[in-house]
C-alpha cells in the first residue's frame, strides 16, 4: 500500500514538473541592476515577455509557451566572482533555458565561459569587445552558442564614428567653405582610450582632416577650462570626444558657458542620457554622441518600441534595452525550429535575417552583428534646444538636420 | 584493531576535549561529504570561491595579524600569482598544473620585493605604501595591453579539471592544506618571533631577533599563500584580468581579517566562510540583491561594534576558557583545567590525588 502511494507520488510529482517545464521559456536576464545598465536590460526583456505573452506566448511546434524571465544582478560593475556565481545560479538553480545581458567585458568573458560549458545559449547584450565573438572563430564546437545582439564589437564602433564624423566634417566643409576642417582630440586618461587614440590621430589626416591637437583629462574631471582655451586657441572645428565618465557633462556644460564654436562629437555616454541637459544646465547644446534608439525609422518597430518604452519607462531606452529584440530572435528561432534545443538552434541563428526594434540583425561567422550603416551601426544625436536630436544615417525618415554653433 | 583504538583515543583527548576542535573538525567533514550529499554545481562553485578566498584572507592575516605589516594592497600578491600563471599558461602553453606553482613562486618574489621596499616603514605608512603597489601594477599593465590584455586581461585560460566537483576537490584541499601549513608557521617558534615583532619590534631587536630577516619571510610566506589562490582563481575562472588587483579586493582581504579575528589564521578563514556564501544568498533574493553591499556593511560594522576582537574570537571566548596557570584551553562548562587541574573561573582547585 505504501509503495503504491509512493509511486503515485513520484509519477504525479514527475508529470507535475514536466507539465511545469513545458509552461513556460525560462530567459535569465542578466546585468548589474543596480545600475542604469542592468535596468535598462531588464526594461527591454519585460517589454517583450508582456507583448508575447499578451499575444498568447511562443509556439513551439503546437504548444503555447509563455515566456517567463528571471532577473538575476551580476554585480558585475563590482565583481567578477559575483557575475560567474550569478550566471551559474541562472543556469542550474533557476533553470534557464536561455541566457541574455552582460555589460562589464571582463565579467562577460568569465560569464561566457560558464554558458559555455552548460551549452547555454548566450545573447551578449552590452560588451563590444571583440574577443567575445573571436572566441566562437577560435574554438567554434565550444563557443558556438554565444552570439551578440548589442551593440556591435568594438571595432566596428570606431568605423561608425568614423563614418560619421567624415559626414559631419563634410558639413563642416560645405558650411564653412574649409577644405580641412580641424579636428581637436578629447579623449578621457583611461584604458580604453588608450587603444584608440593613436588609432585616431593615424585616421584623421587619411580623411583630410588636420589635428589640432590631443587632450586628456581624467574621467572624473570638474574643471576642463585649461584643455576648452587651448582648444579654442588651436581653431578647432570639431571636437572629437572619447569619452565615458562624468567628464562628459563638464565638457558640454563649458563649452556652452564658452559658446565655443567648434562642435563636439564622438562618443560621449553621459550626452546618451536624457539627463544631459539638465546636467548641464542647459548648456550641452550642439553636444553630439552615438546613441541607439531615437524616434526615427531606421527599422519599422524603432519608433513604436521608443515611444512604448518612454510611455512605460519616462525615459529613452538605452542600448542595452535590445534585450527586447533578443527575446523576439528567440521567440522566431524557437517558432520556427520547434525546438529549445540549443544545438539545433545555433544553425538557425546563424542563417537568421531579422528585424528588430534596434537593428537589422544577421550574424557572421563570429556571431558577432554584421555592421553595416543604417542597419547595424546604430545611430547619432545631437542636443538641440533641450532635445536630443537624430542626425545619422541621414537618408533615414525622421533624422534632421546636424546643426553647427555659429 | 589497535590502530582503530589508537584513532578513537586521539579523536577523544585531543578533539573531543574543545569545542573548538569539534567544530573545525565537524567543518572539514562537511567539506570531504559536500560533493556527495549536495552536488549541486551553483553550491560546489560557492564554496570553490569560498575556499580560495579563505587562503588569500588567511594569508593576510599571517603579515598583518601575526607580525603586525598591515597590507591594504593584498591584492597585489593574488594579482601576481593570478597573471604569472596566466601568462605562462597563455604564451608557453605550460600545464596549469605548472603555472600554479610558478605563479605562487612569482608572487613569493614580489612578496620579498615588496617586503624589501617597505622595512623602513611601519603603521599608517606601510599600508598606504602597500596600498598603492596593486595600483602601479595594474598601471603597468595597463601600458603594456599587448602582454598584459590590457584592461580586459588574460581569458580563456585552461582549467585544473574540467567538472565541478574536481575544481571544488583541488580548491578545498589546497585550502586545507595551505590554512593548516598557515597555522602550524604561526604556532611555531617563527610565529612567536613575528608576535614579538608586532608588539615591540625595537625590544625585539634588542633580544637578538633578526627583525628584517623574518619581516621579508613573512612577506614572502604571505605573498606565497596569496599567490597560489590567485593562480588557482585565474584558471577556474578561465580569467585573470585587473580584477584580481583591485582596491577592493585588498579591502575584503582587511575586512574578512578583522571580522573573523586577527592573529588567528583560523579567523578570517570562518568569516570567508560565513560572509562571502551570506552575500551570496542575499543576492538569491530579488528585492536584496541590489542591497547586498549595504547589508554586508551593516552586518559587518554590527558584529565588530560588539564583538571588538573578531567574530571568531568572540564564540571562542564564550564556549571555552583559558587556564590560569597553564593557559591550556578547556571547555566553558569545565570548572576544573583539564591538564593541569587547577580551578577555572576562580574557582580552587581540588586537591589532586597523587598517583
Amino acid at each position: 500500500m505504501l509503495r503504491t502511494l509512493l509511486s503515485v507520488m513520484a509519477v504525479l510529482s514527475a508529470l507535475a514538473t514536466t507539465a511545469h517545464a513545458q509552461s513556460s521559456i525560462k530567459i535569465a536576464i542578466l546585468g548589474p541592476m543596480a545600475f542604469v545598465q542592468g535596468e535598462n536590460h531588464w526594461a527591454g526583456a519585460e517589454m517583450a515577455r508582456d507583448e508575447i505573452n499578451r499575444a498568447g506566448g511562443i509556439n513551439m511546434g503546437g504548444r503555447r509557451l509563455t515566456v517567463e524571465l528571471v532577473k538575476v544582478d551580476t554585480n558585475e560593475l563590482q565583481s567578477v566572482p559575483d557575475a560567474t556565481n550569478a550566471i551559474e545560479r541562472a543556469i542550474t538553480r533557476d533553470r534557464a533555458d536561455f541566457l541574455m545581458g552582460g555589460f562589464r567585458s571582463e565579467a562577460v568573458l568569465a560569464m561566457q565561459e560558464v554558458a559555455m560549458d552548460n551549452k547555454k545559449i548566450f545573447l551578449g547584450a552590452g560588451a563590444s569587445l571583440t574577443k567575445l565573438g573571436a572566441n566562437v572563430e577560435a574554438n567554434y564546437d565550444r563557443y558556438k552558442y554565444w552570439f551578440r545582439i548589442s551593440p556591435t564589437k568594438d571595432t566596428d564602433l570606431i568605423r561608425t564614428v568614423f563614418t560619421i564624423l567624415g559626414s559631419v566634417a563634410a558639413q563642416i566643409r560645405t558650411d564653412l567653405k574649409k577644405e580641412v576642417p580641424k579636428v581637436a582630440i578629447l579623449a578621457e586618461k583611461a584604458a580604453w582610450t588608450e587603444g584608440l587614440v593613436p588609432a585616431v590621430q593615424k585616421t584623421l589626416p587619411a580623411m583630410k582632416l588636420e589635428i589640432a591637437g590631443l587632450w586628456q583629462p581624467s574621467d572624473r574631471a570638474t574643471d576642463v577650462t585649461a584643455e576648452l582655451s587651448a582648444i579654442e586657441r588651436s581653431g578647432a572645428d570639431i571636437v572629437f570626444t572619447l569619452l565615458s565618465g562624468p567628464v562628459g557633462i563638464v565638457v558640454g556644460r563649458q563649452m556652452g558657458e564658452r559658446n565655443m564654436k567648434a562642435v563636439a562629437f564622438g562618443i560621449n555616454v553621459e550626452a546618451q542620457k536624457d539627463e544631459f541637459w539638465s546636467a548641464t544646465a542647459g548648456k550641452g547644446q550642439f553636444v553630439s554622441t552615438l546613441d541607439t534608439f531615437a524616434e526615427v525609422e531606421l527599422t519599422p518597430k524603432m519608433t513604436p518600441f521608443v515611444r512604448a518604452f518612454k510611455e512605460r519607462f519616462k525615459k529613452s531606452p538605452a542600448y542595452n534595452a535590445a534585450t527586447y529584440d533578443g527575446i523576439y530572435i528567440l521567440k522566431e528561432a524557437i517558432e520556427k525550429t520547434g525546438t529549445m534545443n540549443a544545438d539545433q538552434l545555433v544553425p538557425f541563428l546563424e542563417k537568421m535575417d531579422f528585424v528588430g526594434a534596434a537593428f537589422y540583425t544577421t550574424f557572421d561567422k563570429r556571431h558577432d552583428l554584421v555592421w553595416a550603416p543604417g542597419k547595424t551601426a546604430g545611430i547619432a544625436v545631437q542636443w538641440q534646444d533641450g532635445k536630443k536630436v537624430p542626425f545619422w544615417p541621414p537618408q533615414i525618415k525622421g533624422m534632421q538636420p546636424f546643426r553647427m554653433p555659429r | 584493531m589497535y590502530l582503530l583504538r589508537r584513532a578513537w583515543a586521539n579523536l577523544k583527548n585531543e578533539i573531543l576535549v574543545l569545542p573548538s576542535r569539534v567544530l573545525v573538525a565537524l567543518w572539514v567533514l562537511g567539506l570531504a561529504l559536500l560533493p556527495v550529499v549536495w552536488p549541486d554545481p551553483y553550491i560546489l562553485r560557492i564554496v570553490t570561491m569560498t575556499c580560495l578566498f579563505a587562503i588569500f584572507a588567511a594569508s593576510w592575516d599571517l603579515l598583518a595579524g601575526f607580525a603586525g605589516q598591515v597590507s591594504f594592497g593584498h591584492a597585489l600578491n593574488f594579482g601576481t600569482g593570478a597573471y604569472a600563471s596566466a601568462l605562462l599558461a597563455q604564451n608557453l602553453g605550460l600545464s596549469p598544473w605548472i603555472t600554479v606553482w610558478v605563479g605562487a613562486l612569482v608572487a613569493l618574489v614580489i612578496g620579498l620585493a615588496t617586503g624589501w621596499l617597505c622595512l623602513r616603514l611601519r603603521g599608517s605608512y606601510l599600508s598606504l605604501a602597500t596600498l598603492a603597489l596593486p595600483i602601479i601594477v595594474i598601471g603597468v599593465l595597463f601600458a603594456f595591453p599587448n602582454f598584459s590584455g590590457g584592461e580586459l586581461g588574460i581569458s580563456g585560460l585552461r582549467r585544473l579539471t574540467t567538472s565541478p566537483v574536481g575544481n571544488y576537490a583541488i580548491a578545498a584541499i589546497a585550502m586545507l592544506v595551505s590554512v593548516f601549513a598557515m597555522w602550524l608557521i604561526a604556532d611555531s617558534k617563527f610565529g612567536l618571533v613575528l608576535h614579538a615583532i608586532r608588539d615591540d619590534e625595537v625590544a625585539a631587536r634588542a633580544s637578538g631577533i633578526n627583525t628584517t630577516r623574518y619581516k621579508l619571510a613573512v612577506f614572502m610566506l604571505s605573498a606565497l599563500f596569496a599567490g597560489v589562490s590567485g593562480a588557482l582563481y585565474s584558471h577556474f575562472l578561465r580569467v585573470a584580468g585587473p580584477s584580481t588587483l583591485e582596491v577592493a579586493l585588498s579591502f575584503q582581504a582587511v575586512i574578512w581579517g578583522i571580522f573573523g579575528g586577527a592573529a588567528t589564521i583560523y579567523g578570517p578563514v570562518a568569516a570567508v566562510f560565513l560572509l562571502y556564501p551570506f552575500t551570496e544568498w542575499l543576492g538569491n533574493f530579488e528585492r536584496l540583491s541590489e542591497l547586498r553591499l549595504l547589508i554586508f556593511a551593516v552586518t559587518v560594522l554590527v558584529i565588530l561594534l560588539f564583538m571588538p576582537r573578531g567574530m571568531v574570537s568572540w564564540v571562542r571566548d564564550k564556549i571555552e576558557s583559558v587556564c590560569p596557570r597553564c593557559k591550556a584551553r578547556n571547555g566553558a562548562w569545565r570548572r576544573e583545567c583539564r591538564l593541569c587541574g587547577a580551578g577555572l573561573h576562580g574557582a580552587f582547585a581540588p586537591a589532586r590525588r597523587a598517583p
